[in-house]
């Protein structure tokens, strides 16, 4: 289980008067802060997907940073599985699987390198390391290139290289930040079938994507954040019923940003 | 950490870019460009020599001898000045190379009418003999006419040196020749070690710490349960080797191909000199160069990984090279040596340790300070990358 409660992060800016109007109208700029973060608070049960939803700048990718132990947060507490994060960073690390939109390959690596490096990193040993990219490539289906150089790869190929990454160390929660975001269609339909099998296998599952139909089709639980707060918690049915019905109009509904303008 | 070097390793040996830094550069390029500069320079002065070199006289009634060696002297071209343009103007224009003035009284009894005054007109910019090849046609007559002129007097062969001579002030070096080429060129050295070491690790420092984040693959590396100086370190070590090898690889194709291109006489000093320095100086002097390479890493790390971008890596890492020639410039200048406040000079002292190496000079002692005082700044500069690699405004810029 994840349990982030009432998380703040803040940044300082190096030099405030080189932010543009719509920035420096932000109300989370204060003074030489900004708090990206300021009040979120989420649960995630095992077996469960959670979705992340909120507007570019919400917070969403701060939320995960912390969450994943990248960031140190201000205030605010995040268990998984009762361990502290905050305090036992290294520990945590060993039970999350963290996959970003954002994040690459080392293309001078093979496949199969990338994620024996990785798997290494995380304390597993030689011969466990080969089992589990055994395991992961008939999974996957990775053994058609897994032993070519990954920056000759599809950007389905590669999806499917960092998803055996992130789950190398089998990992007790795994965090998706915005997985899908500029992927093909086979490559997001890869994504969300490794999703629903990390669902299947009674794991949780965090989730933060801008596309609503991946949200319906997927996720239990909902989390909305904007201004850095979160503005819903809830069931999928909780949160279909925001909006009539509609994923969208639920999601409009939630957001403060809209009223500030 | 291991994990950390093994994977980098293997990472830059595989790319070109590095290949080609690392070992295609030192072993082919350097070599290639030192060749082709003294191909240039040596055919430059062949074509020098060569070159027909057209003249114009003034005053050539009071010298027939002389004007009529000038005629039948080969590469020479008489040719007329052209009146109401100045000497400056036909020279700069290329009509003429020089211009030659007899003053009016010449003479070959310079016993009785005293030394003879020529004038040489020509432009001296740029590479040209045209002083050397005049002089040495003059020098001919200068010398026929001092040996008449000892003839007349009726000088012996004694009288004749004592008096081009009066006082003979001979030279006797007491330094021995280790010492002697050891202060001409021992300087250069470190010089060109510290550069090749420099070169060498930046690009692998760039590709470690920018490319990490241009490739999105920091932040994974980040989340995994190994500590941050651990990453660090394997980093650091990464780019130390890479430097190392650079710099190694570049002396001994330097000494390789300096061998096979100067043969004869070069071979003889080159091994001469080299002979004389001993196993144990070389292995202090790469030595040495430890602490100065981890500065270097330590320093290229930390920039690169403040850095957003390779570009911007590449940006922060010029002035770098400023901040080296500097102080290894310094160790070269006339008066610097390893005494008083230069010996605390950080990379100076270095460079003036490998050099009285080099001259079989060094006070053992002090170098064991100078590498002590050097592994405390490297040490330093590692603890403040380590530092910096934890700080989230320097990974998430």
């Amino acid at each position: 289980m994840i349990e982030i409660k009432q998380l703040a992060k803040r940044f300082s800016v190096e030099n405030p008067k080189k932010l543009s109007e719509q920035e420096k109208k932000d109300p989370r700029l204060k003074g030489r802060f900004f708090h990206s973060v300021e009040n979120v608070s989420f649960a995630c049960q095992p077996g469960q997907v959670l979705a992340l939803l909120g507007p570019n700048g919400a917070g969403k990718t701060t939320t995960l940073r912390v969450l994943s132990s990248a960031l140190k947060p201000d205030a605010g507490t995040i268990e998984i599985n009762g361990l502290n994060v905050v305090n036992t960073p290294i520990e945590a690390r060993r039970k999350i699987g963290f996959l970003s939109g954002a994040t690459g390959l080392y293309g001078r690596l093979t496949g199969r390198e990338n994620i024996e490096y990785f798997g290494r990193l995380q304390g597993l040993s030689k011969s466990r390391c080969r089992q589990r990219i055994e395991e992961l490539s008939d999974l996957l289906e990775l053994d058609s290139f897994l032993d070519r150089r990954s920056e000759h790869y599809s950007s389905g190929m590669k999806q499917k290289t960092m998803i055996a990454r992130t789950v190398v160390h089998e990992p007790e929660v795994i965090i998706l930040d915005e997985p899908t975001t500029g992927l093909d269609i086979m490559a997001t339909e890869t994504v969300l079938s490794f999703i629903r099998s990390l669902k299947a296998q009674g794991k949780p599952v965090i989730f933060s994507t801008h596309h609503l139909d991946e949200v319906n089709e997927i996720c239990d639980r909902v989390t909305v954040i904007d201004q850095g707060a979160t503005q819903f918690e809830g069931e999928l049915t909780e949160f279909r019923a925001c909006g009539d019905g509609s994923l969208h109009q639920a999601f409009l509904s939630c957001l403060v940003s809209r009223e500030i303008g | 950490m291991w994990l950390v070097v093994k994977k980098e390793i293997r990472e830059l040996l595989r790319d070109r870019k590095t290949l080609f830094f690392m070992i295609a550069l030192p072993l082919l390029l350097f070599p290639l460009i030192f060749g082709a500069v003294t191909y240039f320079t040596s055919k430059a002065f062949q074509d020098a020599e060569n070159e027909v070199l057209k003249y114009a006289l003034i005053g050539a009634q009071f010298s027939p001898e002389l004007t009529d060696k000038l005629a039948r002297q080969e590469g020479f071209e008489l040719v007329s000045l052209t009146p109401d343009v100045s000497i400056k103007a036909q020279i700069d224009s290329g009509r003429l190379d020089f211009v030659l003035e007899i003053a009016e009284g010449y003479s070959a009894d310079v016993l009785n009418h005293g030394s003879n005054q020529l004038k040489l007109y020509l432009n001296d910019a740029g590479l040209n003999l045209v002083f050397k090849r005049v002089n040495s046609l003059v020098s001919e007559f200068s010398q026929s006419y001092q040996q008449s002129s000892f003839a007349q007097l009726g000088l012996s062969e004694l009288q004749q040196q004592a008096l081009l001579k009066p006082i003979q002030l001979e030279k006797v070096d007491v330094s021995d020749k280790r010492e002697n080429w050891g202060e001409k060129i021992g300087g250069i050295i470190p010089y060109v070690l510290f550069l090749l070491c420099l070169q060498g690790a930046m690009f692998p420092a760039t590709d470690l710490g920018a490319g990490e984040k241009e490739r999105g693959t920091l932040e994974t590396l980040l989340l995994s349960p190994v500590p941050r100086y651990q990453l660090v370190l394997g980093k650091f070590l990464t780019i130390g080797l890479a430097g190392t090898i650079s710099a190694l690889l570049t002396v001994f194709s330097m000494a390789a191909w300096g061998i096979g291109l100067a043969q004869g006489m070069a071979i003889s000093f080159l091994s001469e000199f080299l002979g004389q320095i001993g196993v144990i100086d070389f292995v202090l002097m790469f030595l040495m160069l430890i602490p100065v390479v981890a500065i270097f890493a330590a320093l290229l790390l930390s920039l690169s990984i403040y850095a957003r971008s390779f570009k911007e890596a590449q940006s922060y890492m010029g002035p770098l090279v400023m901040l080296v020639v500097v102080p290894v410039v310094l160790s070269t200048l006339p008066g610097v040596s390893l005494e008083g406040g230069w010996a605390w000079v950080p990379l100076t002292n270095v460079a003036l340790a490998m050099k009285e190496l080099i001259k079989g000079t060094m006070d053992y002692f002090a170098l064991v300070a100078i590498f002590l005082s050097t592994m405390v700044i490297a040490g330093a500069l590692l603890a403040f990358c380590v530092h910096w690699f934890s700080k989230e405004k320097v990974l998430f810029r």
